[in-house]
């Protein structure tokens, strides 16, 4: 009898609690910043997944040496300055003094070596940014070197998303290597250097941070509470937004941008991703997978075939019937503003349906072929509708395109195992430099030298496979543009891709609140004010 | 009695298997947990080697003999997407997707029954034709465009109820209620009334076909004739003996709500086992689907039992 | 006698009832505009030739900015709105009645027999059925599809997808079907002419399909309408949730999933004007069923 009564009593004090909290709630100052995304982190671990939620989420809470600034060029963060070392390959780093962690341990070069090792360790998916790495030596508590295999001028470049952690604490909490099967400690549980501290998680529900009073930077934003909830559908999402639930939501459908922007107190902040829409094509299939008619052969292979396609496709009615105007066409695998994009091959293939045509006659199909065209419909903005409509494009001049769309989660699979005769992909370059578009897509693929992965129809031409180290070791800016500009012509005349448009960035916030849309679709906290 | 509760139990751990077996079966084909786990970056040689680790290599039937055997001795696993144990993971969405089903059996129930028992009592009202149009019209909508409807217009036009999520919850122990406050509450509409709609209508209609059924029969022709009183002889008599069987059906139906709500989940953001579930598809988080599907398998076990007893009680007959 | 009396009632019924006539007028409309939808529809959805990108987003004709050539409009790809749903009401009709028609056909059969021969066999029919009533529709709709890729031939897969929604929704279809027919035989069973027959050594597929089954056809036939329904909104279902099918080749369903795109974005008429379709169609059918169930029952009336 007892014990039911303190339960009772439990219970009532609970509903209590709660409508207190209901109350508060509602009244919240009105620094509490509540955001939505799509995609739910779904680790804490800085080291165990290279996906953008992850490392975009982490950024608040983790630094690295380096970070990337409002215009994405990299700045000083834990290290200060950086130089190349003298007399072997690599670079030098000068680490920021009286830097404190989460948990209030001081930040030094072992750290930096500890977390150099966990990231380039199996367990971690991030080890690939390492590859260039020999050894990591530490010279003093605040100098340590990264020796590379051979020249790396990008190395700095590569690094602003790794993450360093505690040595002490990720020893203590048995956290020494990213988790590989069971969850560690550091899944659930952050102790970084940055601007935030991780308050509450609830995974794929609610994710609470708060500001670190300790940061070694000066804090601009305004923000004394975060909250982050992941919202998948994109309506629900947009009528949060609307209803003031949120007050910052990323991405927003194109179609929507108007109907927000019209509404009063809220706003739209559109950029550009650095992401390149492209199609691709089975360059080294013997024959098509997909045709009714042409069963014993593979037109692409003939890079007028290839440039039929790309001279069919009408970016101008892409852009202002899908995209709303909103998308910038593309003439390479990188945007404009990345370097190492190539101004003297601007120009992309324009528009022209009877050249396009003209290109099949000579290529022997003068009343063009059916293939298949392998597209995502989760994947990238308002891909499948691109598809539909390049697919109608290209059976305007003969080119009669089966499209077959699928949601990205077994793409990459089919991809792999070339079942495709033309596919869709986007790129982003993760180091923000042409070189990395170039040893994913461009050079042959090569499994031992972990070239050429994502090539799926396995475009291979001698001279950019030859190209592609001396781009990467060439430490003259004109030297190394030269080079680069000779793969750009080269893979352009080939029509190896045909480069569609680079894919728009829209989020949508609330009147009153500030902050830095950055091109590579990370959203900061600090960059935040509350008006 | 007791041989009959054996013989289902059995019976039942027999379609939890087979359920089991099916689901896991299913996931070789929705895509690779691979690519979803990894980065652009990855090489392909590190991606082969997680997929040795993970044993996706392994023959079907050791991979399910694994699966299997681990469920049994109670190990459920790790999410390839989290890391989490899955069953930490699908126990917390447990209670959320409860209450919004029987919530939404309630309104069902709250609302059919009467309005059963007043159609089938008045067959040629205007309210009656309003009322059989109205919810014939509610099941003819799909669900998910009701659901994003009801939002527009209560949460955002209106701004009376949230848009998504569950609101304040309180802690019960490991269960998280949104029954204990006024916020839980207001978050709780919405859905609710979404995932009821057809359930109500389900409800409606089996009340008034049993409730006209039982009018029209010997009994209450009798009671009628011995001079019991209109509103006695409806609801002691008509209704009670139209209960036994809209009961079972609205048991039966029970699972089907608690399958049903992943489409629920998914408009409102209801952080229940169907959005679990959901995004563990959209990753190809084996472990989490394989899980789930037990779990829905168990409950739809448990409510046919229940079912069963339930008419074993009532018909002695089959208590041989 | 007794099977005229019920039909000429039923005439009697029909015409004594506006609602039930004017939804069988627009399922009937719908259904001839499905059939011929190829001779009435300006232009061939499918054919990615015959409409141009250019033509996207215009409004209904009544709207300011609507052109006659498309009198309720087009959608993002500049498809004719008309076209595409007669198109699409045609495939959601097709899906949805051969769904239908596996499912009457399975689930009959298996509830005839396990009612039939009952004992052991009726015991494993109703766990198999047990165990499809637990796999929720959307996880069968992707078993089969996962199959369907598995097995077959890349250059059909695109072709079969129909067959394999079809499937995937006749499967979660055929119990009601088989419990309905199962229940309804051992009633029947229990009665003389059955007992009869089979003392007189009839083999059991003639009792069963000659004596039992038009016995059962009533309520068997109020479920093919009611399962009809459901057919056509658990593809719109699957569409939603993404195993429907390809954006190319659209259902009503399929329309009513890419409308959602655009609830917001002022082009109203891409979603509504497909959710209207297929609600009338679906209210019309349900009225029907509805009807129907009056008719063979007649105590509900």
């Amino acid at each position: 009898m007892k014990k039911r009564s303190l339960r009772h009593s439990a219970l009532l004090s609970s509903v209590l609690v709660s409508l207190a909290a209901g109350v508060s709630a509602t009244g919240a100052s009105a620094e509490t910043f509540r955001w939505a995304s799509n995609t739910d982190p779904q680790t804490m671990d800085p080291h165990a997944v290279n996906s953008a939620p992850v490392l975009s989420f982490l950024n608040n809470v983790y630094e690295g040496l380096v970070r990337r600034g409002e215009a994405m060029a990299i700045e000083p963060s834990l290290a200060t300055s950086w130089e190349p070392l003298v007399g072997q390959n690599g670079w030098r780093f000068h680490l920021r003094e009286n830097v404190t962690f989460q948990n209030g341990a001081a930040f030094t070069a072992e750290d930096v070596l500890f977390s150099y090792q966990r990231a380039s360790s199996e367990a971690a998916d991030v080890r690939s940014w390492f590859a260039p790495v020999a050894d990591v030596t530490v010279v003093d508590d605040y100098t340590i070197d990264f020796v590379t295999t051979a020249p790396n001028p990008l190395f700095p470049d590569s690094i602003a998303n790794f993450m360093i952690l505690d040595k002490g604490w990720a020893e203590k909490n048995n956290a020494v290597l990213p988790a590989s099967d069971a969850e560690n400690f550091a899944t659930m549980n952050v102790n970084g250097t940055g601007p935030f501290v991780l308050s509450s998680r609830d995974p794929g529900v609610k994710t609470v941070l708060k500001p670190y009073s300790g940061w070694w930077d000066t804090a601009t934003h305004n923000v004394t509470e975060a909250v982050f909830t992941p919202i998948g559908n994109p309506a629900t999402g947009i009528a949060a937004l609307l209803s003031g639930e949120i007050d910052f939501i990323q991405p927003i459908p194109l179609q929507d941008a108007k109907q927000v922007e019209s509404r009063k107190g809220f706003k739209i902040l559109e950029g550009e991703e650095t992401r390149v829409i492209m199609f691709g094509f089975g360059h080294e299939h013997e024959k098509l997978l997909y045709s009714s008619d042409v069963k014993d052969a593979n037109p692409f292979k003939d890079p007028r075939v290839r440039l039929a396609a790309s001279h069919a496709i009408n970016m101008a009615s892409i852009d202002r019937v899908l995209f709303r105007g909103k998308i910038e066409a593309a003439s390479q695998l990188v945007p404009a503003g990345i370097s190492g994009y190539s101004e003297k091959n601007a120009a992309r293939h324009e528009y022209d349906p009877k050249r396009a045509k003209e290109l099949l006659a000579e290529a022997g199909y003068p009343n063009g072929f059916s293939f298949g065209l392998k597209c995502t419909n989760d994947r990238y903005i308002n891909d499948e509708a691109l598809c539909r409509a390049a697919a109608s494009m290209l059976s305007a001049v003969g080119l009669k395109a089966k499209l077959s769309t699928g949601p990205v989660r077994d793409y990459w699979t089919q991809l792999r195992a070339d079942d495709f005769d033309m596919y869709l992909l986007g790129w982003s370059p993760g180091t923000f430099d042409m070189e990395h578009p170039i040893r994913f897509l461009l050079h042959s693929q090569d499994d031992a030298k972990k070239l050429g992965s994502w090539n799926f129809g396995n475009y291979s031409n001698a001279r950019v496979d030859e190209l592609l180290p001396l781009i990467q070791q060439e430490i003259n800016p004109t030297n190394r543009q030269n080079l680069i500009d000779e793969v750009v012509s080269i893979t352009q005349k080939d029509a190896a891709y045909i480069p569609l448009y680079t894919q728009p960035l829209i989020w949508a916030t609330k009147e009153n609140v500030d902050m830095t849309q950055r091109a590579d679709n990370f959203f900061l906290l600090r960059w935040v004010t509350v008006n | 009695m007791f041989y009959f509760i054996y013989k289902r139990l059995i019976q039942s751990v027999f379609v939890m298997l087979a359920v089991a077996f099916l689901a896991f079966s299913l996931f070789r084909f929705v895509g690779d947990p691979i690519t979803q786990m990894t980065g652009v970056e990855t090489s392909v040689v590190d991606q082969e080697r997680l997929r040795e680790e993970l044993g996706l290599n392994d023959p079907f039937i050791s991979q399910f003999g694994r699966f299997t055997v681990d469920m049994l001795q109670g190990d459920f696993g790790y999410s390839f997407r989290t890391r989490q144990p899955v069953a930490e993971m699908i126990a917390s969405r447990i209670p959320a997707t409860l209450e919004l089903g029987v919530v939404a059996l309630l309104i069902s129930l709250v609302v059919g029954i009467p309005a059963g028992v007043y159609t089938a009592l008045r067959p040629r009202g205007v309210i009656t034709q309003t009322i059989l149009i109205t919810t014939l019209i509610g099941i003819s909508i799909p669900t998910f465009v009701i659901g994003i409807m009801l939002i527009f217009l209560f949460g955002v036009q209106l701004g009376w109820l949230p848009t998504f999520g569950r609101g304040e919850t309180v802690n019960i122990g490991f269960w998280e209620s949104s029954f204990f406050s006024i916020d839980g509450w207001r978050a709780l509409i919405l859905p609710a009334v979404t995932l009821g709609v057809y359930q109500l209508t389900l409800t409606m209609r089996l009340v008034r076909a049993q409730m006209m059924d039982v009018m029209r029969s010997d009994y209450i022709r009798f009671a009628t004739a011995r001079g019991v009183p209109m509103r006695q002889l409806y609801f002691r008599h008509a209704l009670a003996n139209t209960m036994v069987p809209v009961i079972t059906i609205i048991g039966l139906q029970f699972g089907g709500v608690i399958a049903f709500s992943i489409v629920t989940e998914s408009v409102f953001q209801w952080p229940g086992m169907g959005l679990l579930f959901l995004e563990s598809i959209r990753f190809v988080d084996i472990p989490v689907m394989g899980v789930y599907l037990v779990v829905i398998a168990f409950f739809f076990v448990v409510v046919n039992l229940l079912v069963d007893l339930l008419y074993v009680a009532i018909d002695p007959r089959l208590r041989v | 006698m007794k099977e005229f009396i019920k039909r000429s009632e039923g005439l009697w019924l029909f015409t004594r009832s506006p609602a039930v006539m004017i939804a069988a007028v627009i399922a009937i409309l719908i259904f001839i505009g499905a059939a011929f939808a190829p001779w009435i529809a300006s232009v061939n959805p499918y054919d990615l030739g015959s409409f141009s990108l250019m033509d996207g987003l215009l409004p209904p004709i009544w709207q300011e900015g609507g052109i006659s050539q498309f009198m309720l409009g087009t959608d993002d790809q500049g498809r004719d709105m008309i076209s595409s749903i007669l198109y699409g009401a045609r495939l959601s009709l097709l899906i949805g009645l051969s769904a239908m028609a596996i499912a009457t056909v399975l689930g009959v059969g298996l509830g005839l027999a396990a009612g039939f021969y009952g004992g052991r066999f009726d015991a494993i029919i109703m766990r198999i059925a047990d165990i499809q009533l637990a796999l929720p529709a959307i996880l069968t709709a992707l078993l089969i599809d996962g199959i369907a890729r598995g097995i077959l031939p890349p250059e059909v897969q695109q072709d079969l997808r129909v067959v394999v929604l079809t499937l995937a929704i006749a499967l979660s279809l055929w119990v009601n079907f088989a419990r309905t027919a199962r229940a309804s035989t051992f009633v029947e069973m229990n009665k003389e002419y059955v007992q009869a027959a089979i003392i007189m050594g009839q083999g059991p597929i003639r009792i069963m399909f000659i004596h039992i089954l038009p016995n059962i056809l009533g309520p068997l036939l109020v479920i093919m309408t009611v399962d009809l329904a459901s057919a056509i909104l658990l593809e719109a279902t699957l569409s939603f949730l993404g195993i429907g099918l390809a954006a190319d080749s659209p259902s009503l369903g399929t329309l009513i999933r890419i409308g959602m795109q655009f609830m917001l974005s002022g082009e109203w008429w891409i979603l509504w004007i497909p959710t209207l379709f297929l609600v009338a169609l679906v209210v019309s059918i349900n009225t029907l069923g509805d009807f129907m169930r009056d008719v063979f029952n007649p105590g509900l009336r």
